[in-house]
């Protein structure tokens, strides 16, 4: 079922078909370059100051990975309601002693409301998609993206950017209006690429063992059934048969992985169901991912790599007792649970009390003193209250940037030449034009 | 003959102004289309088919049905992905049509038919050129559907993130539970000091899912102007659209106050904010 012999099937017949158009390339990314030397766009370079890492992806292309000085692409639904996520992901970077900006100045990617609505238009989304890059690339750090679906749909809009030229004609006029112009990364990478780049770096600093713990994986929709070609996988995960990530970083922990029989279903979420008709999201969430979790696999905790499946997975649990479903299985993120395993704070950094279901049972057979930390926390919360400054896992940001994307030392590209890059001017070789 | 001939039909949705009509000609039980609808009906189904998204996303179909077999709105719904993609690839105006009014908003958008389908087809595409095509003329059954994202949609349109924490309302959100919004009441403290435990100080807010810079909010709605989406959303509620025109304008102001408060620390700035007009 979804094995990556018949996701490939199943693309190489779609591209056969849609390549008898004359319009569709199979890899995106070698005419990013062509369209590059002909002046139409600007193609964010990895740089060796981005520490590479080589992957493999569905199609066997080799994906670098960028593992330094990288430009965090929020999730809006991580951020509003599961902020454990993000911090945990920036926790390891100070961890791994890795370079960053987490700025103001990015919006999401706006493809949840598609999905959801359709209140837009793939002219607005490819728009949205390369202001983000372009800040991205004006700041000269790589974009790391967080969200399954805003990966998805980066993959998407780079594509159809590469493949469309009157949408691409109008993305950049867009874009001209507010000083901005067409850049493409080299690669869209989804942060948990960067874990299972990182993982032996990762791994080396564990204090928590969690070999006996059972995890069963959530794998996210829209990491490896849009653009199917570009996700990672690798021959030690599931025999290359099924996407490296997560399941990679909790193998490498020492986590078992156990399997079961819905793998491939998604979680519910739905985009709008989870919002407006959330008696299909929980159905859908206890009755075909928790209950064959725990029943089938025993699992301790369910980890997943997405926004809105930690959402669904974790916040439908609670009414399920209505319905005699008391799993309460913890569902956690990768970059959470490997968080916790290198001895992050389970409150002050992993967040966990923003989830429905309990981690402290998991936290117990992990080893973590939970109710130690809970009381450090319940004493930090009354210290803010009472006017204490917020430890922070980064510089805090000044007033001037509430209002505009300044320049923090980073090269601008001139604004004489970005408007004749479509003259042909060329841009510096490995980065920013100067 | 097509297999959509076979299909069920499913009645159009009365607006209020019709419920309130006195009865017209009903067939087989069920309200026939007004001539408006019906007149739209074929509009809708002329641009589906000049879309040239149908050409790349539709490409044939073997009614295997493997589509619907992994689809998990089917579980639920009445909605099959075979069937809209037969109502793509053969169906009619009126079938189209009748797909539309419900049908289309039951899919999950997860992509499995798509990764199921031996034909390559992109049935979650397909469905969402249909939903945008729903959305662009204001159908009323549409209108219904989206009622309940109003405050999302704002959000989305002014700041450029779906949720906000305080958004997670115990009210609306009493399934998720005591614990959901960060359990402000257990821990005994505001929900803003909820959001100051978050170690980052762009996440420290329950307005937004993170803190949007002016320039940020107001370059993404020239976005929405410059490609039809703010047009679009007016088709679908005018009201609303004014209201968030009203925001960027106050937007617009505040940000030109601040190029006067921080005029000198801008000066010599390159870049985006150099030639941002608003």
């Amino acid at each position: 079922m979804l094995s990556a012999n018949e996701i490939r099937k199943v693309v190489e017949e779609r591209n056969v078909h849609q390549r008898g158009t004359g319009k569709k390339v199979l890899d995106v990314r070698e005419e990013m370059y062509h369209l590059e030397e002909k002046g139409e766009l600007i193609v964010h370079r990895i740089r060796p100051e981005n520490r590479p890492v080589e992957l493999r992806t569905l199609f066997g292309w080799t994906k670098r990975i960028p593992t330094d000085r990288l430009w965090h692409h929020k999730s809006c639904g991580q951020c509003g309601n599961i902020p454990g996520y993000p911090s945990s992901l920036l926790w390891l970077m100070n961890e791994t002693g890795r370079t960053y900006l987490n700025e103001p100045h990015q919006t999401s990617c706006t493809a949840w409301n598609y999905h959801g609505t359709a209140t837009s238009n793939p002219v607005a989304l490819a728009a949205v998609a390369a202001r983000n890059f372009h800040r991205a690339y004006e700041t000269d750090h790589f974009p790391l993206i967080h969200c399954g679906t805003s990966y998805g749909d980066y993959k998407e809009m780079r594509k159809l950017l590469v493949e469309n030229a009157a949408v691409r004609t109008k993305v950049r006029e867009v874009l001209r209006k507010m000083g901005r112009d067409l850049v493409l990364p080299e690669e869209i990478v989804h942060y948990s690429e960067w874990v299972h780049a990182m993982r032996p770096e990762i791994v080396a600093r564990q204090k928590h063992p969690v070999h006996g713990v059972v995890t069963t994986v959530h794998e996210p929709c829209h990491y490896y059934k849009m653009v199917p070609e570009d996700a990672v996988y690798d021959d030690a995960v599931y025999a290359g048969q099924r996407p490296a990530v997560p399941s990679g970083i909790l193998l490498a922990l020492g986590a078992t992985v156990a399997d079961y029989s819905t793998w491939y279903d998604c979680c519910g979420f739905g985009f709008r169901h989870i919002l407006s008709e959330r008696e299909f999201s929980r159905s859908f969430a206890n009755l075909r991912k928790i209950r064959p979790m725990v029943e089938e696999a025993h699992s301790d905790v369910a980890i997943t790599s997405d926004t809105g499946c930690v959402t669904t997975l974790d916040k439908s649990q609670w009414i399920g007792k209505s319905h005699g479903l008391s799993y309460l299985l913890p569902v956690l993120s990768d970059v959470q649970f490997a968080a916790l395993s290198l001895g992050a704070h389970p409150y002050k950094i992993a967040q966990v009390h923003w989830h429905s279901a309990s981690a402290e049972g998991l936290l117990s057979k992990m080893g973590i003193d939970w109710r130690s930390a809970k009381a450090e926390f319940q004493e930090y919360l009354r210290a803010l209250k009472n006017g204490a400054a917020p430890e922070l896992l980064h510089p805090a940001h000044g007033e001037i940037e509430k209002f505009f994307a300044i320049n923090k030392g980073q090269v601008l590209p001139d604004p004489e030449v970005v408007p004749a890059l479509s003259a042909g001017s060329a841009t510096t070789e490995g980065g920013p034009a100067a | 003959m097509s297999i959509v001939a076979h299909l069920p039909r499913r009645a159009l949705t009365l607006t209020e102004e019709e419920a309130a009509a006195p009865p017209t000609m009903e067939l087989a039980g069920r309200k026939r289309a007004t001539a408006e609808e019906r007149a739209l009906a074929t509009t809708i189904f002329g641009e589906f088919h000049a879309d040239s998204r149908h050409r790349e996303f539709v490409l044939g179909c073997l009614n295997c049905g493997e589509c619907t077999t992994g689809c998990p709105a089917a579980r639920f719904y009445d909605f099959s992905p075979r069937e809209m993609l037969q109502i793509a690839q053969n169906g009619d105006a009126t079938t189209l049509w009748d797909a539309m009014q419900e049908k289309i908003w039951a899919c999950c958008q997860c992509y499995t038919c798509n990764m199921r389908c031996r034909f390559g087809n992109d049935i979650a595409g397909i469905i969402s050129v249909m939903r945008e095509l729903s959305v662009r003329h204001g159908i009323e059954s549409t209108r219904r559907a989206l009622a309940p994202f109003g405050r999302s949609l704002t959000l989305l349109m002014t700041v450029g993130t779906q949720v906000s924490s305080d958004m997670i309302q115990p009210d609306f959100f009493r399934d998720w539970g005591p614990f959901a919004t960060g359990s402000d009441k257990v821990w005994q403290v505001s929900a803003d000091i909820m959001r100051k435990a978050i170690p980052s100080d762009v996440l420290q807010t329950t307005r937004s899912a993170w803190e949007v810079s002016v320039q940020t909010s107001l370059e993404l709605f020239r976005i929405y102007e410059e490609t039809g989406v703010l047009d679009m959303l007016r088709g679908l509620d005018p009201d609303l659209t004014e209201m968030l025109v009203d925001i960027i304008e106050e937007r617009r102001e505040e940000f030109a106050e601040a190029r006067e408060r921080f005029g000198e620390e801008l000066k010599g700035m390159q870049g985006p904010v150099a030639t941002f007009s608003g």
